[in-house]
């Protein structure tokens, strides 16, 4: 199939965007490296926050490409290039856990042997929750990760040009071989690097809740990114019916969201064994039990009750707002499962503006990341032997 | 082996006309049954009557047959229950899901699986009801205002499981009617028998195939495909709570609930495709049932075999990760206790034979197949065994251990509720369509208008 | 055909999906109101060309389903918090966590019945198994794989010339008249059917008959009605004496058993004071218990007028001098332990509420014998005439 065939025309993002991008990245970035001056615990904590904010949108993105692949799908086709270019955080992760690894004795408390010596639950983690063992994890999994990003997505690229329709069958095969190791991946991840910063605390439903607000995160960021480009212009031949679509999905990961939580807190709750409990006590201390509720409320409550009716959903406005919320929440949530662990926070909520700092330098980030990569490629997949069917999707 | 990504994959193969799809779906019930069915019905039926013999032995001297004891108090009869809700969350799921995510390929194979899930959860619901010894008096299950003057406990998950599986089946009822009512007047359009017609015709409920109506019927369709998508994830995930909320090590486990809905999943297709590969053999609806059917059914059964998998990696980490030693001790009891075998049994059945259907060879041989989705079904019965009796055994207290060993009567009830399921499927398959003809219809080439109300025609 | 019988509409069949979408919204257009299209599927598109405006039935489906979520909560709230509150596993009464998955239950069982329900009953009018169309070869084609349209005769702009010749514009396979059915009636009182109720309701309540009062107590259902165990009252050969209830222990003291040991002493109130301070909530029991217990003897004032019509001797009036001038403590002695004719009221009457009657007679015994000036303060204070 070529070009004419679906009648796209690449057309520049404007140079606003690019600027935008790279003065949020610069002004974040200078004032995260104060902010490391200032209080390096705060802002080491913030950060984590912040880069497994980035994995979500990046390594998320990249899971619905390989879940659009294995399942055949057609509707998500014409945006699948907004979402492979949010993908390309991925390979900038290994860049990014860079402050993390020179900051873990801030964050992880399993990291002082001298703790550890103390602690006989600690000694017994001690073979899995080691500095190096830690290191070499998450890089491999950033090496899985880019690996398959870097053949699927110059697969999809390259079929711009040749519209070869093996392309399709081989990124289909490397996306049924990317999903397993994906879900292993993030799970592990998710303890690393979130359910270790308590490491006394244990839960086996933890990486699939880390998943879900995963799967959020990427939706919402192409949510975003496909309807402003298409109330831009950019993407004429976007319906609504398409982004109705993300908004079922989003509605869905919601409740998938609210499914996975309940559980793990109805669990916990109701079993009330000391050695689970205090986790979900500490995030109740002080007014952290504000920022429980209102997780509920932003998470849930409210994004359920806006995406209810299907009306909603084939409202491109409502949905943008929503999909700005919904990154929020996103945040909101990995703030509330990483914070109360941070030392001298353990009564409640103290503010700083250390921790507005690094989302502004994570959303400049995607932004920038965003544009140049728009620069290079189509915004749409116009190789893709599918792209016309999923161009004449409807309801 | 090349695809064609720029055309949609027909539905139907064949090129069948309206008609004729119609005329192959209806055969079975216009034709006389035939010798094989009568074989068919009469195994099925010994089976039947083994359980049921056995299960009336049971009431009269009590519950006391079964192999039942201190520690392990629930066994074969819980086990079973959670086997067969298991079976019966593929049926609405692909209904209810596959509708939601417009898989067209669901048509074929959807009225069936509403039937088989069914039937699963009537399998299902007489075990915990027999189990309690006592089943005339199950009526106390439900909260109504007695002359005791005390309620149900709204904070045990066992009266959950009540809510849940009544919920579950009356909606998968309804779910199922619903799609059966212009089939009902289609069937009674077409039938010369003045009886038949007469039972049509009450339950198509005057049907008409009008617009008016078909446009309010989608949009209940497309609701009741909304609440029975999370209702099938609530069912398993309470049956899941069953366990989870006790602190039994080896129950109370965060991840249980996810990891029940993934497990039901993989043996309810795995029961669909069993049952599948025989249907449309004997009712010739290759052509309607395709291969591309089963094999996008054995690509789910491996994707549910991994997620099932990788539960069973995380249980076993976390359980050395969380340092108590409970937990430690009892998965390493299940994977090298006296119940090793169980144990191996699952995680070759669930997680091991079926990564062959990585190849696609694999996922469109017959054979293969069938034996792959039998062993699956072994598997996740052998599950449900591992996480029931093997957690029961070993109580906390080294003085309370003891071993369950199954007797006749565990045995023959289960091979009854084998027999009352295919006893039920087998009179299904010669009753009622087993494929959706309106649906399937709609889904035939050539059956739509082209977009915008046909301004284009081809 | 009978030309006589009504005409119910026109009809016309089509082979095409796109033919019937083009009919369909040409008629729409053309302002018909009473007419409908049969298809034997749904067609896309269909919804648009017949000007159809979007269902309303999510409005009953969330409506409903609210009611089932609040339902569950207020019968679990109701049950578990209020009629028969019980610790479970340590949780508070209202547990809501625990409710939950109930809510969501009941939720969905709401919902979807209704939904279903509604649909039927309210948008179809089913059943309608009398209607028109069935048995109408119109009907049997489109039930199969005709795409068929109708214009009803009862649309106020129906003109079968005129119908008739816009359907045959849009080129279908046929089209056709129907006509009304000539009316069947089903005599209620006819033998048969009566003959049926009644044999239904034999069958039933013998049923139920059976099964509640015959059924029920045979072998095995009957099993928990012996067991090996001593019932109260009964025989048994396990004990000397052949009793199955056996003494308490000596020396056992019932759980709250306090014993009252001036039995014997005339004027206790050296040692008895009362405890209670004369508030609303105890004088309200007080009064209470002495309408119950103490005014059928006594009379409702204290006046000694009793209401049991000389059955007993007439105990004297508590606004004597005397009895007025008693301690608190005299009094409870002798609702206590009793006097003269007047029995013990210990074993109905609690100590709380004992001292909660000496409390109300001081009571009555103030208002029977107030003072002028005592009248005045009161009518000072309140700035009422109590008298009133």
């Amino acid at each position: 199939m070529s070009q004419t065939e679906v009648n796209y025309q690449k057309k520049e993002l404007p140079a606003i965007l690019n600027k935008v991008g790279l003065v949020l990245l610069v002004v974040g970035v200078l004032l995260g490296i104060i902010a490391f001056f200032v209080d390096t615990t705060r802002a080491s904590f913030n950060y984590l926050v912040s880069y497994s904010f980035l994995i979500s949108i990046g390594v998320g993105a990249f899971f619905l490409i390989t879940l659009e692949y294995v399942t055949d799908a057609i509707w998500s086709v014409p945006i699948r290039r907004i979402t492979e270019f949010l993908a390309a955080i991925i390979p900038f992760l290994a860049i990014l856990v860079i402050p993390i690894l020179f900051n873990m004795h801030e964050i992880f408390h399993w990291t002082h042997e001298e703790v550890v010596a103390q602690d006989n639950v600690l000694q017994g983690k001690a073979s899995y929750l080691n500095i190096s063992f830690f290191t070499v994890r998450v890089f491999a999994f950033i090496a899985i990760w880019s690996f398959f990003y870097f053949i699927i997505v110059r697969n999809s690229v390259k079929q711009d040009s040749s519209g070869e329709q093996n392309l399709t069958k081989i990124n289909s095969k490397f996306s049924a071989i990317f999903i397993p190791v994906f879900a292993i991946s993030i799970s592990i991840t998710a303890i690393d690097l979130l359910m270790s910063v308590e490491p006394h605390w244990f839960s086996t439903i933890f990486g699939v809740y880390y998943f879900s607000g995963t799967v959020i995160a990427s939706l919402a960021a192409v949510t975003i990114a496909a309807v402003l480009l298409k109330e831009k212009g950019y993407l004429p031949k976007v319906t609504n019916d398409h982004l109705y679509s993300l908004g079922a999905l989003m509605f869905t990961f919601v409740i998938f969201w609210a499914y996975i939580a309940f559980s793990q807190y109805m669990l916990i709750w109701y079993a009330d064994l000391p050695e689970e409990t205090f986790w979900f006590l500490q995030r109740w201390e002080g007014s952290w039990a504000i920022f429980s509720i209102l997780l509920i409320i932003i998470k849930f409550v409210v994004p359920f009750i806006v995406l209810l009716s299907r009306p909603a959903k084939l409202n491109p406005k409502r949905l943008k707002y929503i999909a700005v919320w919904l990154l929020f929440a996103h945040l909101f949530d990995l703030f509330w499962l990483v914070m109360p662990g941070m030392p001298g926070m353990e009564n409640g909520y103290v503010f700083s503006w250390i921790d507005l700092v690094f989302p502004i330098a994570a959303v400049g980030f995607v932004i920038f990341l965003f544009s140049m990569k728009a620069k290079k490629q189509n915004l749409m997949p116009v190789g893709d032997p599918k792209l016309k069917r999923g161009l004449d999707f409807h309801l | 082996m090349s695809v064609d990504y720029t055309i949609e994959p027909p539905v139907v193969h064949g090129r069948l006309s309206i008609a004729q799809i119609e005329e192959m779906v209806v055969k079975p019930l216009d034709t006389k049954p035939d010798k094989k069915f009568y074989i068919a019905i009469t195994i099925s039926g010994t089976f039947l009557m083994i359980g049921a013999v056995l299960l009336l032995i049971t009431f009269y001297y009590g519950i006391g047959m079964w192999g039942n004891n201190q520690p392990v108090g629930w066994a074969f009869g819980i086990v079973n229950f959670v086997f067969w809700i298991g079976i019966g969350h593929a049926g609405t799921l692909i209904s209810a899901i596959l509708f939601l995510l417009r898989q067209k390929w669901r048509t074929g194979i959807a009225r069936f699986a509403e039937a088989m899930t069914i039937f699963a959860v009537m399998c299902a619901g007489i075990f915990p009801i027999i189990h309690t010894g006592r089943p005339w008096l199950a009526g106390y299950l439900m909260p109504y205002p007695n002359q005791h003057g005390i309620w149900v406990n709204f904070t045990s998950p066992l009266v959950w499981d009540v809510f849940a599986v009544s919920t579950y089946l009356t909606v998968s009822l309804i779910f199922w009617y619903t799609g059966l009512i212009p089939d009902f007047a289609t069937l009674r359009d077409r039938t010369t028998s003045k009886v038949k017609k007469t039972i049509y015709s009450i339950f198509s409920l005057g049907w008409r195939h009008s617009h008016r109506h078909w446009q309010h019927y989608e949009k209940t369709y497309t609701l009741l495909a909304g609440f029975a998508t999370p209702l099938v994830l609530s069912v398993h995930t309470i049956v899941s709570f069953d366990f989870a909320v006790s602190i039994l090590p080896g129950w109370h486990t965060t991840i249980l609930p996810p990891y029940f809905v993934a497990g039901a999943i993989f043996s309810g297709f795995a029961m669909v495709v069993t049952v599948l590969v025989f249907v449309r053999k004997i009712f010739d609806l290759q052509q309607i049932i395709t291969l591309d059917h089963l094999d996008k059914m054995n690509k789910v059964i491996l994707a549910t075999s991994m997620m099932v998998g990788l539960a069973y990696g995380t249980e076993f980490f976390i359980a050395w990760y969380s340092g108590v030693a409970v937990e430690q001790f009892a998965f390493l009891n299940r994977a090298f206790g006296p119940y090793t075998w169980a144990y191996w049994i699952m995680v070759t059945c669930n997680v091991l034979f079926p990564q062959l259907f990585w190849f696609k060879k694999i996922r469109r041989s017959i054979p293969m197949m069938m034996v792959i989705v039998i062993l699956v079904n072994i598997g996740m019965w052998f599950e449900r065994f591992v996480i029931i009796v093997v957690s029961l055994h070993r109580d906390f207290l080294p003085s309370s251990w003891g071993m369950f060993i199954p007797t006749l009567y565990d045995v023959g009830i289960l091979i009854g509720s084998f027999g009352l399921f295919f006893t039920l499927v087998i009179l299904f398959t010669k009753a009622l369509p087993v494929i959706s003809i309106s649906e399937i219809k709609a889904v035939s080439d050539g059956a739509q208008p082209s977009y915008h109300g046909g301004e284009n025609h081809e | 055909m009978n030309n006589e019988r009504k005409i119910y509409g026109v009809a016309a069949l089509f082979t095409k999906p796109d033919d019937i979408i083009n009919a369909a919204s040409k008629v729409a257009n053309d302002g018909y109101s009473k007419w409908d299209v049969n298809t034997p599927y749904p067609l896309h598109g269909m919804d648009n060309a017949m000007k159809l405006k979007p269902s309303k039935i999510g409005f009953i489906t969330l409506f409903m389903g609210l009611c089932g979520a609040a339902s569950a909560l207020m019968l679990a709230y109701f049950t578990n918090s209020i009629d028969f509150p019980l610790v479970i596993g340590g949780k508070q009464f209202f547990a809501l966590p625990a409710y939950i998955p109930i809510a969501f239950e009941l939720t969905v069982l709401f919902a979807t019945v209704s939904t279903v329900v509604a649909m039927l009953i309210i948008f179809f009018k089913f059943p309608a198994n009398n209607h028109v169309l069935h048995d109408t070869p119109y009907m049997k084609k489109v039930s199969l794989d005709r795409y068929g349209i109708v214009i009803e005769s009862a649309d106020p702009k129906f003109e079968q010339s005129k119908v008739e010749e816009l359907l045959r514009s849009f080129g279908p396979e046929s089209v056709e008249i129907i006509y009304h059915k000539e009316e069947v009636k089903f005599p209620i009182f006819e033998p048969k059917f009566i003959s049926f109720l009644i044999l239904t309701a034999i069958v039933v309540s013998a049923g139920t008959y059976i099964t509640l009062n015959k059924l029920m107590f045979m072998v095995p259902f009957n099993w928990m009605m012996y067991q090996d165990k001593v019932m109260p009252q009964s025989r048994t050969e396990l004990f000397e004496d052949e009793r199955g209830m056996r003494q308490p222990v000596e020396g056992t003291v019932a759980k709250g058993f306090i014993p009252y040991t001036y039995i014997g002493i005339d004027e206790p109130q050296e040692y008895l004071s009362n405890p209670l301070l004369p508030s609303i909530d105890n004088l309200k029991l007080g009064e209470k218990k002495y309408l119950t217990y103490c005014s059928p003897c006594h009379g409702n004032f204290g006046d000694g007028d009793s209401r049991l019509k000389g059955q007993f001797p007439n105990p004297p009036t508590i606004h004597s001098q005397r009895i007025r001038s008693f301690d608190d403590g005299r009094l409870y002695h002798i609702i206590t332990i009793g006097k003269n004719i007047m029995p013990s009221y210990a074993a109905q009457i609690s100590r709380e509420e004992r001292w909660a009657i000496v409390n109300y007679i001081r009571v009555l015994q103030k208002a029977k014998n107030a003072t002028t000036s005592e009248l005045e303060m009161i009518i000072k204070e309140t700035g009422t005439n109590v008298a009133n």
